[in-house]
């Protein structure tokens, strides 16, 4: 296993006396060259959750309540700044959405990246260049002599992302989060983005959390998906038994993909909103938008989730009852 | 009414809102009320220069005799009355130019007064002010014509460049599309948006035209004596800071009182605005 | 004598800014009939939103010409002149800047009932607020300024204000774009109600997913010029032109 979330809750600091819990609890486990997506609505955490992967929390004012994040024998939650230097970069690297963050807009490419480069010890330039042509040509950018002297407005949004991507995969990192890399992009940059991040898994078995909220992207490229639904992970499942997620959140977004529905047809929509951040009820906070719901689901807290089997948990406590247990 | 302040101050930039308006209204509105509760006029000769404070005059006398109180009370009209002035005409005119510029389409117009804008920018105000002095004069009145004359080509900018992003922006296609005529478009639709952000700068603006009259006024150029004005009373206490410091220390604690407190406003009011 | 509800014919848009020429939008020809829902697919740079906007009325065309039942649409230098106006109306892509910030969203549709159907203020806003139900709105989140309201209510007041004109066609720029899952399908659904109650629709996305679920007809664009056109059915699965086919291929399985 190379990385283990477990019970974590994050905290964030609203004012100095409101605080909002906007995590709890999430626990997920990857394991080495997994390509493991991370679904979920906006507002689910999913975000944070990268963030606390990555060890950027407090730069909004977020910090870890509880719970615990084994990184290789590394406890991420208790590590200080100095030991995010050599973690962050290193052992996890992160892409970022295209459309929010992206190369610094001042610094021409090949400045970019060898910042990226350099973060393990400045090196002789010319082998940063060697090196910075190499990774533009493992991120399929054509010409990439010419790209190393272009800024990044020069660029387009696909192109730029590539170079994110290889600054993020510089140091060799055993982990990669890759925080909504395609939204924003089209359709065919998308895909192109998606076989990149595949062939990466294969050449350099690293491992790569794909978030999104995009359930249809996340099936046909993930092995496996992580579910999160109102800051909890409540389902994990592998890709190719989605039809038979034992949590009734997991199914709804599956019925609820358009491309399932006949043209302007009725289209499965799941009821209602997630309960805002600080409003979350007691019990399943899914319970007021769940076709299944019964008075125990409000009462019981469903965290902590039952194992259903080595790969396949779900937070739902009705679900044996439903779906008649794990097939 | 007390829990509303309190919710009130609890949201972001809330409490520095409130202190800066109880700040602001409690010396405006002494000050223009003086006349009501202050026994001496400001102009009055009550006594011996130079007196120290005491409980009669509690902020001693001049140097000629006259109550400081009074004077530095009597001053708000000029300071906070003309800086209001001086903020609100460029405010009115410098919104609406603006909003035109962005709407208009003859070329040569548009860099006539552009470059007219951009000129005058270029320029610190006090500067702008000093030198205008020399041509039409001292006095605050005056003063009153400089600013408007020269200050709302800031505000122009502003304007104009807000405009122009909100031409761009859907709503305002939308007005188009539904056919509403063009007037409707720039007053309904375009001005209340370009006018918050004006807005917002002149609250800041107001601080610095409170320095600006004051300054002036120091260097001789502003409010004539005997007219009762901080930077002039500061002008005129300087000789005597060591043995009378009073007749500097009030009026200059007054400007202070007045720039912080619209400081604080602006404060608590871009602390709301990054929270949300 | 155009048959068509509206036609294009040889439609060029060319920007020119500073000495930069760029032809956004090449020589191409489009057709919506009544009840018909034309989508007009391309990714970003393909000039769909361009020529979404000529259709509009809100770009003037560089050669070419658009016409409503028969007539040209730009006659005299004005788009859509006089009553023609209210016949086409456009929903755009940012909920955020869809709608202004300053008004409150009851006001903003009343203000468009006013000036369409002629009704005094009060009736307007009783009109208002029905249209803002149907849409989903609730009257208390009608009285709310945009910014109180979320991305996929902000995109549906919008539709509700450019429904109060009564159109014969609504032009949807990117709709489903910026909003979430859940507000896209409520979204996509109210579309459908819509069609269904005649409203003719041209939808440009880049979403094919979206296209695939509401349009008759799609138009495939790419770099300003249609390489494909033809029925939903067909672009998807028998894609001929190499660049349909590649889009296609690009969906997710």
């Amino acid at each position: 296993m190379l990385a283990t979330i477990q019970d974590l809750r994050i905290d964030v600091r609203v004012t100095r006396r409101i605080r909002l819990r906007i995590v709890d609890t999430a626990s997920l486990t990857i394991q080495k060259g997994q390509l493991l997506g991370l679904i979920g609505e906006s507002g689910s955490g999913k975000t944070m959750l990268c963030r606390a992967l990555v060890g950027t929390l407090n730069r909004r004012g977020a910090y870890i309540e509880s719970g615990s994040i084994d990184f290789e024998g590394i406890d991420l939650v208790k590590a200080k700044k100095k030991d995010w230097r050599n973690i962050r970069g290193h052992k996890i690297g992160y892409i970022p959405q295209s459309a929010l963050a992206g190369p610094n807009p001042v610094m021409r490419i090949g400045a970019q990246l060898a910042e990226a480069i350099n973060q393990s010890g400045k090196k002789p330039s010319d082998e940063v260049r060697r090196r910075a042509l190499e990774l533009l040509e493992l991120v399929q950018i054509r010409r990439p002599e010419v790209v190393l002297k272009q800024y990044p407005y020069e660029l387009s949004g696909g192109m730029k992302q590539r170079v994110m991507i290889a600054c993020a995969i510089a140091q060799n990192p055993k982990l990669i989060v890759a925080d909504e890399p395609t939204t924003g992009l089209d359709v065919t940059v998308q895909a192109e983005i998606m076989e990149l991040l595949r062939s990466i898994r294969k050449e350099f078995d690293t491992s790569i959390i794909l978030v999104s909220h995009d359930l249809q992207l996340i099936n046909s490229v993930c092995d496996d998906i992580v579910v999160m639904h109102a800051g909890a992970t409540i389902e994990k499942v592998p890709s190719s038994k989605v039809t038979a997620a034992l949590h009734p959140y997991t199914h709804a977004l599956y019925d609820s993909r358009i491309d399932l529905v006949e043209p302007r047809g009725k289209l499965r929509t799941i009821k209602g909103q997630p309960p805002s951040v600080g409003k979350w009820p007691t019990g399943c906070r899914f319970a007021d938008r769940c076709d299944f719901v019964k008075d125990v689901c409000r009462t019981t807290d469903p965290t902590p989730f039952a194992q259903v089997n080595e790969n396949q948990w779900s937070a739902c406590i009705r679900h044996k009852e439903i779906y008649g247990g794990a097939k | 009414m007390i829990k509303r302040i309190r919710d009130y101050a609890a949201l972001p930039g809330g409490f520095g809102i409130i202190v800066g308006v109880s700040m602001f209204l409690s010396i405006t509105v002494i000050g223009f009320a003086r006349p009501i509760f202050i026994p001496y006029a400001p102009d009055e000769l009550v006594g011996d220069g130079l007196a120290a404070p005491s409980w009669q005059h509690p902020f001693g006398l001049d140097q000629l005799g006259r109550d400081m109180l009074s004077r530095v009370l009597a001053a708000v009209p000029a300071d906070i009355g003309v800086a209001f002035l001086g903020v609100s005409i460029p405010l009115f005119i410098g919104t609406l130019i603006g909003i035109l510029l962005a709407f208009a389409k003859n070329k040569v117009f548009l860099s006539l007064v552009g470059s007219i804008i951009d000129g005058i920018n270029a320029f610190p105000l006090l500067i702008i002010a000093i030198a205008m002095v020399t041509f039409l004069g001292p006095g605050l009145f005056n003063v009153v014509i400089i600013l408007a004359l020269m200050n709302w080509a800031r505000y122009a900018r502003i304007a104009r460049t807000r405009a122009q992003i909100v031409l761009r922006e859907n709503y305002v296609e939308a007005a188009r599309l539904m056919g509403y005529p063009r007037r409707k478009i720039i007053f309904k639709h375009v001005t209340p948006n370009v006018s918050s952000e004006t807005l917002a700068y002149a609250l800041s603006d107001f601080i610095l035209v409170i320095v600006i009259i004051s300054g002036l006024s120091f260097l001789g150029l502003g409010a004539r004596p005997p007219a009762a004005e901080w930077g002039s009373m500061i002008a005129d206490g300087r000789v005597f800071l060591g043995e009378a410091w009073w007749i500097t220390v009030f009026p200059g604690l007054a400007l202070c009182w007045s720039a912080i407190s619209i400081s604080l406003i602006v404060e608590g009011l871009s602390r709301r605005d990054r929270a949300s | 004598m155009s048959k068509h509800l509206i036609e294009a014919k040889n439609l060029s848009v060319t920007f020119n800014s500073y000495g930069y020429i760029v032809p956004a939008v090449k020589e191409v020809d489009f057709y919506l009939d009544k009840t018909e829902v034309v989508g007009v697919v391309g990714e970003s740079g393909s000039g769909k939103s361009t020529f979404a906007r000529v259709l509009a009325g809100l770009q003037f065309p560089t050669s070419g010409e658009v016409t409503f039942k028969g007539e040209n649409i730009f006659k005299g230098g004005a788009a859509y002149p006089g009553e023609l106006r209210k016949a086409v109306q456009m929903v755009f892509q940012d909920p955020y800047s869809s709608l202004n910030p300053r008004m409150r969203v009851i006001n903003a549709v009343t203000e468009a009932v006013m000036h369409h159907q002629h009704a005094s203020k009060k009736d307007a806003t009783e009109i208002a607020h029905n249209l803002l139900q149907r849409m989903g709105i609730s009257s208390t989140d009608a009285r709310k300024y945009p910014s109180a309201l979320s991305g996929g209510q902000r995109q549906r007041a919008s539709v509700a204000r450019a429904l109060s004109a009564q159109p014969e066609v609504l032009l949807a720029d990117e709709p489903t774009s910026a909003i979430d899952q859940s507000a896209q399908s409520q979204l996509l659904e109210l579309f459908a109600e819509l069609i269904a109650s005649g409203l003719s629709v041209v939808l440009v996305s880049h979403d094919l997913g979206v296209i695939r679920y509401l349009c008759d007809r799609v138009y495939v664009m790419e770099s300003g010029i249609f390489v494909e056109s033809g029925a939903t059915q067909d672009i998807f699965h028998k894609p001929a032109n190499p660049y349909t086919q590649k889009l296609i291929a690009s969906i997710p399985k």
